[in-house]
């Protein structure tokens, strides 16, 4: 099981290390904070609590930069 | 799960301070509902208003170019706007290219100024010289003025900046730990100068926190510089900005109201506060100043320019 992670110029395939793995995990997993990021999964806008699924392409786009 | 307003399924953001789940399209609508509000509320454009947006191709600015052209698509007010470049190596050019690209869109009237045609150096040659005094402090002054300028230029009656609910938050709590009052008086959504040379300014986002800009962006499709200053660094705005975002974690509307309280106490700073309006004129560019030179020529005249 696995899913496709795009952050910048991260494009990767990554496992899905247990069920219910969400978004929120993965940022958290990267340490991003939800806070300055969106996410999408397969194109389309979605909340932190959305669960990873196979095949998933999960893209992360960091909105709020310091300074 | 879903929209708490229409009720599909395909829910894209949770509102902490209401618990209120919204769809793309309740989300993008409530965004731009709340801006016309606060418009209307704070009476910040009048029928006939040229209003110049102060473009920089970020998510805040393309955002209040986007929610006031459907004021101009409604012939009640004409857009024009401007774009300061500067001169930020590997950086800056991005945004202007992406703010000539939305003015191309729209059809409005747009001016790119540098600072470097402008006052004969940039950004980075000021940031190799030994005295600089930090690149915030050049980059403020000069793009303020700059602005208030292209606005008598283009002939604009109201000068719109993308500053949104946590630029405000932060200035309130930075201007009263630091005690100045002065400054603390001249924050809110319309700001006006006794100084006729210097245009109204409104803050059209005022309410709208930086997150739901920067998903209303990506929600819209609209093409924003998402990127970080090369000369960002630890700033006192910065610390102040971490406190609060921390405090917001278990008080989710405490940004609101630190806005309401600022709102109600405005009125009584204006009044105590009032410091008498400088009618001197910089000797050097004729801007107002309360010296013999504006900041900005004050500044140039230290960098020797």
């Amino acid at each position: 099981m696995s899913f496709t992670l795009k952050y910048k110029s991260i494009n990767e395939k990554r496992e899905i290390p247990n069920e219910n793995y969400t978004i929120k995990d993965l940022l958290d997993e990267l340490e991003l904070s939800a806070q300055t990021m969106v996410s999408k999964q397969n194109g389309e806008l979605v909340i932190e609590d959305t669960v990873i699924n196979d095949n998933d392409e999960i893209q992360l786009v960091q909105i709020i930069y310091g300074g | 799960m879903q929209c708490s307003k229409c009720g599909n399924p395909k829910v894209i953001y949770k509102r902490e301070q209401s618990g209120q789940l919204l769809c793309k399209d309740c989300f993008i609508e409530s965004i731009e509902k709340k801006v016309i509000k606060t418009v209307k509320k704070e009476n910040l454009l009048d029928k006939g208003d040229k209003v110049l947006v102060a473009l920089s191709g970020g998510k805040d600015s393309v955002t209040t170019l986007e929610i006031l052209n459907t004021f101009r698509e409604r012939n009640i007010i004409d857009i024009c706007a401007v774009t300061v470049d500067e001169g930020i190596a590997n950086y800056r050019q991005e945004g202007v290219d992406i703010a000539v690209r939305h003015a191309e869109r729209l059809g409005i009237e747009h001016n790119v100024v540098s600072l470097k045609e402008e006052y004969g150096i940039s950004l980075d040659e000021i940031m190799q010289r030994d005295n600089h005094k930090g690149s915030c402090t050049y980059c403020g002054v000069f793009r303020r003025t700059i602005i208030n300028k292209a606005a008598r230029e283009m002939h604009a009656t109201k000068i719109a900046t993308g500053h949104n609910l946590d630029d405000e938050v932060q200035a309130i709590m930075m201007n009263y730990l630091e005690g100045n009052m002065n400054n603390l008086g001249k924050l809110g959504a319309k700001t006006e100068s006794q100084a006729e040379e210097f245009t109204v300014k409104i803050k059209p986002l005022r309410e709208i926190p930086e997150r739901e800009i920067g998903l209303y962006v990506v929600a819209k499709d609209l093409e924003v510089h998402f990127d970080s200053c090369p000369y960002a660094m630890q700033s006192f705005r910065g610390e102040v900005s971490e406190v609060i975002n921390q405090l917001t974690q278990k008080h989710p509307t405490i940004k609101y109201s630190t806005l309401r309280g600022y709102d109600k106490m405005k009125p009584v700073m204006e009044k105590e506060f009032k410091k008498d309006y400088a009618h001197g004129r910089c000797e050097r560019c004729g801007e107002p100043a309360s010296n013999q030179l504006c900041k900005a020529c004050s500044f140039l005249e230290e960098l020797g320019v």
